[in-house]
């Protein structure tokens, strides 16, 4: 295989490793670590895609428009022949139109969305990502995460490089690198999502943590003086709240 | 289908429907039809389907399909033997605009690749779908796929740098003459 076709079968790989398993790529990938040009053709072409993926991932859709659908729905069961009426869908997407137009302009700014897209980017990552990789700085750390005596919003020590360089799970978010750590407590998993305030725009550190949920997921986001955090569970929001 | 399933099976798949719309149709109006209709469709055709693998598979392919009907032909179709190959080099300084540009100048970007390229990327970069998938939800070859991710991220590539020069410029160009190509 020459590096060209290596690169035309790389090329349909996703950034966010579900592909790892697939046998297509076997060969491409078993090239790329033994061929030092084409694996750092292989670096930029995965921290390209997965710039864009996240970019992507930041696209909310507008607020009205899951009511208007489960609305729909509804309806189509109250009143079946409903649904084949055009003048009934019609109203309903004139109304949804309107809800996107108000909502549309309503779109958050860049700086204001920065915690929601990472933590955006922990959910996933929670619910898609291959856990493991945590080397002897992380397994420190993770035992110190495990105690129930450890509140993670009152400062955790964390040496970023060494964690990094110890084999710590590492993660590209927005072409910087963010660093994972699974813990377990009271029974739960849990994963801690750890990236430098100095590659991302950042809340004051003083600022209170936000929350969030997506599926079964619930997570937690806060900062301090030079890390961004952001814990994720399936326990419930009650349980991650707990962390804190 | 029940309630709560259909409200599971929009929960996990509007949010991505809606990104792949907005990167077709262009316009959030169209694109938030385009998802309602989708769902319109699953409730009056799709709920025998009762695996979600297949599910989400359906949903993108009748999005893409509403999408194919709805808009209108264009006069100036380019068939992929004219298009030039795609150039697979990504140099550092692509991979820092990437992270650099926010997300709105990222999707204006995806909506200027060329259609025909702009859906697999669009679904590649969702990171929903394997390849496999994506050529199932297109109706089009494996290998096809693959090329078109090949020549659809230089374009994207291209693409960006002009995002980038244009805000840099703070100059709002006359597009009629030298902007973003009219899909």
């Amino acid at each position: 295989m020459s590096n060209d076709e290596a690169k035309f079968i790389l090329g349909a790989y996703r950034a966010n490793g579900r592909d790892a398993d697939n046998p297509l790529f076997h060969d491409a990938l078993a090239q790329a670590k033994k061929d030092p040009a084409l694996g750092a053709w292989f670096a930029r072409a995965q921290a390209h895609d997965a710039a864009i993926a996240a970019r992507l991932r930041e696209i909310e859709p507008p607020a009205g428009l899951r009511e208007s659908i489960l609305a729909g729905s509804r309806a189509s069961r109250g009143t079946q022949p409903g649904w084949r009426f055009p003048a009934v869908w019609l109203a309903l997407a004139a109304s949804v139109a309107v809800v996107l137009a108000a909502t549309f302009a309503l779109w958050p700014n860049r700086a204001a969305a920065e915690s929601a897209r990472f933590a955006t980017f922990a959910l996933d990552d929670t619910a898609h990502g291959k856990h493991g990789g945590h080397g002897e700085a992380a397994g420190a750390l993770q035992l110190l995460l495990s105690q129930p005596s450890t509140r993670l919003g009152a400062g955790l020590p964390v040496d970023f490089a060494a964690l990094r360089a110890t084999g710590c799970r590492t993660l590209n978010f927005a072409g910087h690198d963010v660093l994972e750590v699974c813990f377990q407590r009271n029974g739960a998993w849990f994963h801690c999502y750890i990236a430098n305030c100095a590659d991302f725009p950042a809340p004051r550190a003083d600022a209170p943590p936000a929350f969030a949920q997506k599926a079964q997921f619930a997570s937690a986001s806060w900062v301090d003086a030079t890390h961004r955090f952001v814990v994720v569970s399936d326990a419930g929001l009650d349980a991650v709240k707990q962390l804190l | 289908m029940s309630s709560e399933v259909f409200t599971q099976l929009v929960d996990a798949h509007y949010a991505a429907l809606y990104r792949f719309a907005l990167s077709l149709a262009k316009r959030p109006a169209d694109a938030g039809d385009l998802v309602q209709q989708t769902f319109f469709i699953w409730a009056t055709k799709g709920h025998g389907l009762r695996e979600a693998a297949k599910a989400k598979s359906w949903l993108f392919t009748t999005l893409y399909r509403e999408f194919l009907h709805g808009r209108r032909r264009e006069s100036r179709a380019m068939s992929l033997e004219d298009l030039p190959p795609g150039e697979s080099d990504v140099a550092a300084e692509d991979v820092d605009r990437a992270a650099r540009l926010d997300a709105a100048a990222v999707v204006a970007a995806l909506q200027d690749v060329d259609e025909v390229f702009r859906a697999p990327l669009t679904l590649f970069y969702l990171e929903d779908l394997s390849y496999t998938e994506i050529a199932e939800t297109l109706g089009v070859p494996i290998g096809t796929v693959m090329s078109r991710l090949s020549r659809g991220k230089a374009q994207l590539r291209a693409a960006l740098e002009q995002e980038e020069a244009e805000a840099k410029s703070k100059v709002v160009p006359f597009r009629g003459a030298q902007g973003r190509k009219q899909t």
